[in-house]
């Protein structure tokens, strides 16, 4: 950090002494100053390759081949009449708003849960991180394992016990395949809003807390009142970049049902892969680009909500 | 009496919650282990209780060291990873610090740009930013991963320490101003060390993002002996249609666990301080 | 060079030294095809920019892609030959081999950035979607085929490109019913080994038995590229219904015979089937037979080689095995009324333009194909790889061990995907969509027949209009 230029604020400082309305006018420099290396690397790597699925998505360009045309919404138009793209678009909507949630909510539990001090603190809060530590490509497998329909552990010990006969068809039906692809998304995703938001609620101010609960606040007074307002913003951002993580999913999906059964499980990210595949690039960029507008809409209303607090 | 109502309290509010917690997250991962530890030939076996170990084999562990690269792979994971966080990290705590703290015409605008990044998704991007790759010439080079985690790193990092910023207290900055500080002298004492359990949470999110990533490890530095721990496990350990179930999950163990320790290492470090206050009290 | 525009536009674009784009667009000017602009591109080393250190600075070296050997034994037997290979031509090379559904990202991504591996190992459908990022291999594959009797159809209709040839065919995996003896037996089937169900009817009828018995038969309908494609497309065939006529356009799925068939095949879901079959990937069913949950199953012959390892293992270690390989049986499929049917594409090696080892690619593909070396390969493979010409169709890998012998002679039997037409960009489209497949499984989820092959149908109809 100490490597941006100090005359710059050593002068802004100066000014600040004598004229208190000028460091205002100071501020964009240096704001300038922080977001250009940032920028530059998204410069660099991101805006060609963003632009160019854009644009391609406006052509009929397919993988290894020179030639292609312009053909303005035509991809699109088509996706608007594909059975398997509504199927998609319904899936990614239900994968993302049945887990986030639960990740949301689950996630606050275990951090306000893990933010007390107890014995073997320290091994819990590794350990509960895991999931979202061990690679995914490797966790899919192990859920591929523990849904398989004729390994699956979880039905054999059910079987022995007595509580089902015959063994669970984790992936054979859309409603079982969703609920079990959500569960392992839950699983996966949890840790990360437990770990943002436990970070938040470091900011505590623990004064404040305790003078509310001197004054008879109850716990969940204390809660509205002392902490909410604090970790509400890391919960947003941490909402947001869970949807965005969840609406692009691919991994999960790909390796536990690759969109089957009938395309039940399908969403934009397998779709897309599976266009990619035979080779249609303009398609593949029009699906994938599809979810776009609506990510971007809820990035504009939950950022909204986040700077709008001063 | 007085003490059973505190423990009950206790119980509710930690104990349980606790437990129920440890056993969904932690569940999966003791499969894991347990499949890492099974001798092959009872992988398929369902004549008994698939949670019992009626043998203990380290073969699993040992066929990584000595019939793959794992190492090699844990290394180049290394490498990119440790690189690519460190990159972010440098350029996201400015980015989050502006757009958390300073005014400036078109802040918003930007700062929704460098977010805008974010929403593309990496099963597009992969084959545009392939022409790139190959352009810059970096492709099979630790310098192609580096370069590109940081496309989806910043802007999240960057959002991330935007609201952890935000989380402290203004006042708290004006205050060392006032005593004659300038704003990045006051950052630099003020802000950054209270914000260092959001920089660190970044920092474990930008080094996990990597760590776990696949498709452009896959793409851009899948060859040869530049693999890395993900992609140097799919690619060798499941033939056609037949997993090795038993050395991906120790790859799975052993590609997780030292992070965890690591990342519990520096987790503590930010919450003792509090912690150890409210026991004391 | 037969269109005297080519060459006139190659000499054009030398003397007036043309950018790729200007050739583009002069071609484009002159009416010429793609395939004919590609042609330019390559005379004028324009074809794609490699970008790598010009060669005099550098040692020769390429890199292979392929997808991992299920035969462990024979992908090092394959790096041995690399190795003499590249010994002998000066050459080094390595060798990647990764998980099977990944190729294609690294391939796609290899394509369009110009960069990444020399060779190239392609599945089926895939000729025809890269073919203008390869190097015509007309020169190899013509004179090979000649040597080994002419490649089988189904061969010919995957890898060559609208007459030309752009990779070597090397053979695929196969598919074939994997069977329990000690199961059909008590399910009243006498000598099973001799006696498989002929026609599917009969199959579901044994399997009516077995399913009573707790045993049911399996089959894999998830998306996935192997066996559920592999019954699917078999099963439409033996149906009298294909995806399109020889002309390429005409959909020809909707059959009365075929709507029967789907309609037979859905009672005997119920009946003879294991019912999670729908979410069963490739490896599924891999599984669900060495586990001793099903009967048999379509496959390659990964189960019964994996059974034999274990037994092998067994000798060893000393535990008891779950499956005994010598109870394992392989039968081609049963037939339809139009006769039995399996889906076959081959498997190929190409080298990319992209490269600037163009001639070294090509060299090894030369090298490695010729029957000296191709030969021991394919016995390496155990029988896991089926030639793709009858000129290896004798091999005593083929035809040593009996329970194998199915895979190599459903050669005879095999239609590509995309039958009556080609494995084109259609054909993997329609693939890639799983459209024959999800008719099945939309079919066992909505019990209606003939809505789903409707469905199917139209689908087809949208992609083979393109």
């Amino acid at each position: 950090m100490s490597v941006v230029p100090a005359p710059a604020t050593r002068k802004a400082a100066r000014q600040r002494r004598t004229k208190k309305g000028s460091l205002l006018e100071r501020e964009p420099v240096l704001a300038y100053l922080f977001l250009l290396p940032g920028a530059l690397i998204l410069l660099l790597f991101m805006a060609y390759p963003f632009g160019l699925g854009l644009y391609l998505s406006l052509t009929d360009k397919a993988v290894g081949f020179p030639e292609f045309d312009f053909v303005g919404l035509l991809n699109y138009r088509y996706l608007l009449q594909d059975d398997i793209f509504r199927k998609t678009v319904v899936n990614t909507f239900t994968y993302s708003f049945v887990t986030v949630p639960f990740k949301l909510f689950l996630g606050l539990g275990l951090a306000l849960t893990l933010n007390q001090a107890f014995r073997f603190s320290r091994f819990l809060r590794a350990g509960l991180l895991l999931p979202f530590i061990v690679p995914t490509a490797i966790s899919s497998l192990a859920w591929l394992m523990l849904f398989d329909s004729s390994l699956s552990p979880i039905s054999w010990v059910l079987r022995d016990w007595g509580i089902i006969d015959g063994r669970i068809n984790f992936l054979g039906t859309r409603f079982n395949a969703m609920a079990s692809l959500c569960l392992a998304n839950i699983w996966r995703g949890l840790p990360f809003f437990a770990i943002s938001i436990l970070a938040g609620l470091q900011a505590v101010p623990q004064d404040l807390n305790e003078a509310a609960a001197l004054d008879g606040a109850s716990p969940w007074q204390r809660f509205l009142a002392v902490t909410l307002p604090v970790i509400r913003n890391i919960a947003l951002i941490a909402t947001l970049f869970s949807i965005i993580m969840t609406f692009s999913d691919f991994q999960l999906i790909y390796v536990l049902t690759k969109g089957g059964p009938a395309n039940g499980t399908h969403v934009f990210g397998t779709y897309a892969y599976d266009t990619m595949s035979f080779g249609a690039l303009g398609e593949a960029a029009a699906i994938a680009l599809s979810m776009f507008p609506m990510l971007a809409l809820f990035a504009f209303i939950l950022l909204r909500y986040v700077r709008a607090e001063e | 009496m007085v003490g059973s109502k505190a423990f009950r309290h206790r119980l509710l509010r930690l104990y349980l919650p606790l437990t129920l917690y440890t056993v969904f997250l932690l569940f999966p991962f003791l499969w894991m282990l347990i499949v890492s530890l099974k001798p092959d030939r009872l992988m398929l076996d369902t004549r008994i209780n698939p949670f019992f170990l009626v043998s203990v084999t380290l073969d699993n562990y040992l066929y990584l060291f000595q019939e793959t690269e794992f190492v090699r792979w844990i290394f180049n994971t290394l490498i990119v990873t440790i690189s690519a966080t460190f990159l972010s990290l440098l350029c996201s705590i400015p980015i989050g610090y502006a757009l958390g703290r300073l005014r400036f015409r078109g802040g918003s605008t930007l700062g929704v740009g460098i977010f805008l990044a974010y929403l593309v998704p990496p099963t597009l991007l992969f084959i545009p930013l392939a022409q790139v790759i190959s352009r810059f010439n970096l492709y099979n080079e630790y310098w192609s991963l580096i370069f590109t985690y940081p496309t989806f790193l910043i802007p999240f990092a960057g959002w991330l320490l935007m609201g952890y910023f935000r989380t402290i207290p203004i006042e708290l900055e004006q205050a060392a101003q006032v005593d004659g500080a300038t704003r990045l002298q006051a950052m630099w004492r003020v802000v950054l060390p209270l914000a260092l359990p959001g920089i660190l949470s970044a920092g474990i999110f930008a080094f996990t993002l990597s760590w776990n990533e696949f498709l452009y490890a896959l793409v851009f530095m899948g060859s040869g002996e530049m693999k890395t721990v993900p992609v140097g496990v799919v690619s060798d350990l499941i033939r056609a249609d037949v997993y090795q179930w038993g050395s991906l999950m120790a790859a799975g163990i052993l590609g997780s666990v030292p992070v965890a320790v690591a990342y519990s290492f520096f987790v503590d470090n930010y919450i003792s301080g509090l912690t150890a206050g409210a026991t004391k009290g | 060079m037969t269109d005297p525009r080519i060459s006139n536009l190659i000499r054009e674009a030398t003397t007036l030294r043309y950018s790729r784009r200007g050739v583009l667009k002069r071609a484009s000017a002159l009416g010429l095809s793609s395939a004919a602009a590609a042609t330019v591109l390559n005379a004028r080393g324009l074809a794609a920019s490699p970008r790598r250190a010009p060669a005099f600075l550098q040692d020769r070296s390429i890199t292979i892609l392929a997808g991992t050997y299920f035969v462990p034994s024979a992908q090092d037997f394959f790096d041995q030959q690399v190795q003499d290979w590249g010994t002998q031509a000066g050459v080094s090379v390595t060798t990647d081999y990764i998980n099977w559904p990944d190729i294609q990202a690294r391939i796609a991504a290899a394509v369009e950035g110009g960069d990444g591996p020399d060779v190239v190992e392609l599945r089926e459908t895939w000729p025809y979607l890269y073919y203008q990022s390869m190097v015509p291999m007309d020169d190899v594959a013509e004179p090979l085929s000649e040597a080994l009797g002419g490649f089988y159809p189904w061969v010919t209709d995957t890898v060559r490109v609208d007459g030309k040839w752009y990779s070597v065919p090397v053979g695929a995996s196969s598919a074939a019913f994997a069977y329990r003896i000690s199961d059909f037996e008590a399910a009243g089937v006498t000598d099973p080994k001799n006696n498989f169900p002929k026609t599917w009817e009969e199959l579901f009828a044994v399997g009516k038995e077995l399913k009573a018995a707790g045993k049911p038969i399996g089959q894999a309908l998830g998306h996935s590229t192997g066996d559920p494609p592999g019954f699917a497309y078999a099963y439409m065939w033996a149906y009298g219904a294909m995806e399109v006529e020889a002309d390429g356009t005409t959909v020809a799925f909707n059959q009365p015979q075929f709507v029967e068939g789907m309609e037979t095949f859905l009672q005997a879901w119920e009946d003879a089937y294991d019912e999670t079959g729908l979410s069963w990937d490739d490896t599924a069913n891999n599984r669900a037979f060495l586990s001793d949950q099903i009967s048999g199953t379509i496959n390659g012959s990964s189960i019964y080689l994996s059974a034999q390892d274990a037994k092998a293992g067994q000798a060893t270690a000393d535990y008891e095995i779950i499956v005994d390989p010598a109870d394992i049986w392989h039968a081609t499929l049963p037939a339809g009324p139009a006769g039995p049917f399996v889906q076959l594409g081959s498997w190929s090696y190409a080298a990319m333009n992209y490269s600037d080892q163009q001639e070294a690619a090509k060299e090894f593909i030369t090298w490695w194909t010729s029957q000296d070396h191709f030969q021991p390969w394919l016995e390496a493979q155990k029988g896991y790889i089926i030639p793709m010409a009858p000129g290896y169709a004798e091999l005593p890998v083929y035809t040593e061990d009996p329970s194998l012998e199915p895979y190599a002679r459903v050669a005879e039997i095999a239609r590509n995907r995309g039958y009556a037409g080609p494995s084109n960009q259609n054909a993997a489209e329609a693939s890639s969509r799983y459209i024959v497949v999800d008719t099945f499984a939309q079919a066992i989820q909505s019990g209606d027949a003939a809505g789903a092959i409707e469905r199917g149908a139209q689908q087809l109809e949208r992609v083979y209009s393109r």
